[in-house]
């Protein structure tokens, strides 16, 4: 096992993607800098519109500092376009080789394929785990030039919060520690589904397109008022019990009982890959 | 073999652990009861209808139901919005057998009004001016010896984020500028989009701008109705009563279901406190 892991992760640091992954967040945080240094200009801070039209207001310069910044970041890339690189890496894992034609190799050693399987997930969550610590360390990297300070939080943006709240900077320090690994764990539902669907389509733009498909119409179902009824059964509301670790007190029975249904499609996806796999006829 | 069995087991630990870790929170705002202190009740009422409606102000046809929920509940003090103006109020108070006194505030640039309704007879009443627009205040006594209560009936803009926040702004600002022995309660139609629980919305201007109104009121005053539900069509709490923290201790927060008539999308939320 430990030899197939070696291998895998060899694959992994060799692939292009892996790179295009982490390139393609710094370019985000670049984004995020420019918009968040337009939005001060135009509209917060000393002598900005909302100053001059509002008599009291928090959009001060503290109200942007650089662990609010670091929080807006994470969480606005999140939803959207972490998965994308999750579902990208998770979903050309069987199906990558099948194309490659490499699989029917692989699997004639004398390595179990549920054996392949694993090694080729606990990667895909290594991957996912360094995307998530690289984008929070260097979101508080560059939040660090603007300096930290408490992290303010507000009702309505971002809705973490029903009333104002504050995390002290050493304290918020500590949250942003947690959000890597709870939004690994949420990322990691994506992750098992691309790996379903690796094995079963056997081509790697397909299984990728297909979890990105799934993903983005639940997301988009479940953001739209209307059809809120329907946000219960969808993995993707689940997916956000990560960003408790941000509330001012962590409601730790919810942050379980979400993550425990996260746990519940990480593993019943994962079982069910692992069956298919088991039995398939690799005939390519 | 082994690998699919441990797969499996923990796939059934995870369903477990869900079924078992019951996510909801039991955080009540109420506070402990004193049987020896009175309560003052209070109530807040957008009686107009939807927006969808030719005419979405308050419909004098109505006005004998709303009596009927105020007289079944006996708020000490009602705060009233979208009405048409004084002649619906006459309507109302004659309705409530003159068990009432009530003022409305001015149009500004408004076509409907605010009204505050109080069972005491000696009350008086105070306009806020906001921009093109009023809020109103009453003040009275709600207790020989106890402190003159304040309830101001408010009505944010519908459409615009910005003008909610500067409203806002000015009725604190006007109610921090009391008198230290009068109590002041804040009530009435804010608008405010705020969906913390059920929602992850991108950020939006107006959010920030309902989020900073928010979160100024809730500076100095405590959101006395947060666990009462929603108070208007489609789930929306946009219907609050507002109390100051250190004076107030909160009994009872509800919204009175079922009591919309016509095509009114608001309920009243009643709020019952000890000072």
């Amino acid at each position: 096992m430990l030899t197939q892991l070696r291998i895998e992760f060899i694959k992994l640091i060799r692939s292009k993607s892996f790179y295009l992954s982490f390139m393609a967040l710094v370019g985000f945080i670049v984004l995020m800098l420019w918009g968040f240094y337009s939005y001060s200009q135009r509209k917060a801070g000393g002598g900005g519109q909302a100053a001059a039209q509002f008599k009291y207001t928090y959009e001060s310069k503290s109200y942007f500092n650089g662990l609010t910044f670091a929080l807006y970041s994470v969480v606005f890339s999140f939803n959207l376009l972490i998965p994308i690189f999750v579902a990208m890496t998770a979903g050309s894992q069987i199906a990558g080789e099948a194309r490659a034609g490499t699989l029917r190799m692989i699997c004639i050693r004398p390595v179990s394929r549920v054996s392949i399987l694993l090694s080729k997930f606990l990667i895909v969550a290594l991957h996912t785990y360094l995307l998530m610590a690289f984008f929070i360390g260097l979101n508080l990297l560059v939040g660090y030039y603007f300096g930290w300070d408490n992290l303010e939080l507000f009702p309505g943006p971002l809705n973490l919060v029903e009333e104002p709240g504050k995390i002290a900077w050493d304290e918020a320090l500590w949250r942003f520690f947690y959000a890597g690994f709870s939004g690994t764990w949420a990322l990691l539902v994506v992750a098992a589904l691309a790996i379903l669907f690796s094995i079963v389509m056997e081509n790697a733009s397909m299984a990728v397109v297909t979890t990105l498909a799934v993903y983005i119409m639940l997301y988009i179902i479940g953001r739209i008022e209307f059809f809120e009824d329907l946000r219960p059964y969808f993995f993707t509301t689940d997916m956000d019990f990560w960003r408790d670790v941000f509330k001012p007190i962590i409601p730790w029975r919810s942050f379980l009982h979400y993550g425990s249904i996260c746990g519940a499609y990480i593993f019943g996806l994962l079982l069910a890959a692992l069956v298919v796999f088991d039995r398939k006829d690799i005939t390519t | 073999m082994w690998a699919k069995i441990l797969t499996g087991a923990l796939f059934l630990l995870m369903i477990g652990c869900a079924i078992y870790i019951d996510p909801v929170r039991d955080r009540s705002l109420l506070g402990v009861r004193d049987p020896e202190r009175a309560r003052l009740r209070l109530m807040t009422w957008n009686i107009g209808y939807a927006s969808l409606e030719s005419d979405s102000r308050a419909h004098t046809e109505d006005l004998k139901a709303v009596a009927e929920t105020i007289l079944k509940n006996a708020p000490d003090a009602v705060a009233l919005q979208e009405l048409t103006g004084q002649e619906q109020l006459d309507v109302l108070i004659g309705h409530l057998q003159q068990r009432y006194r009530g003022a409305v505030s001015g149009f500004g640039g408004q076509d409907r009004i605010e009204a505050v309704l109080v069972r005491q007879r000696e009350a008086r009443f105070e306009e806020i001016p906001s921009g093109d627009r009023y809020a109103l205040g009453g003040v009275f006594r709600f207790q020989k010896e106890g402190p003159e209560v304040v309830l101001v009936s408010a009505h944010a803009d519908a459409f615009n984020a910005a003008r909610r926040r500067s409203f806002t702004g000015d009725v604190v600002d006007w109610a921090r500028a009391r008198p230290s022995d009068q109590v002041v309660f804040i009530a009435g139609d804010f608008n405010f989009e705020l969906r913390a629980r059920s929602q992850s919305n991108i950020y939006t201007d107006n959010i920030k701008h309902d989020s900073e109104a928010y979160s100024y009121i809730l500076k100095y005053f405590r959101d006395l109705g947060r666990d009462a539900g929603s108070t208007a069509i489609n789930d929306r709490r946009i219907d609050y009563i507002f109390g100051l923290p250190e004076v107030t201790l909160l009994q009872r927060a509800e919204v009175l279901k079922g009591t919309a008539v016509g095509r009114m999308d608001h309920l009243p939320l009643l709020v019952e406190v000890q000072l």
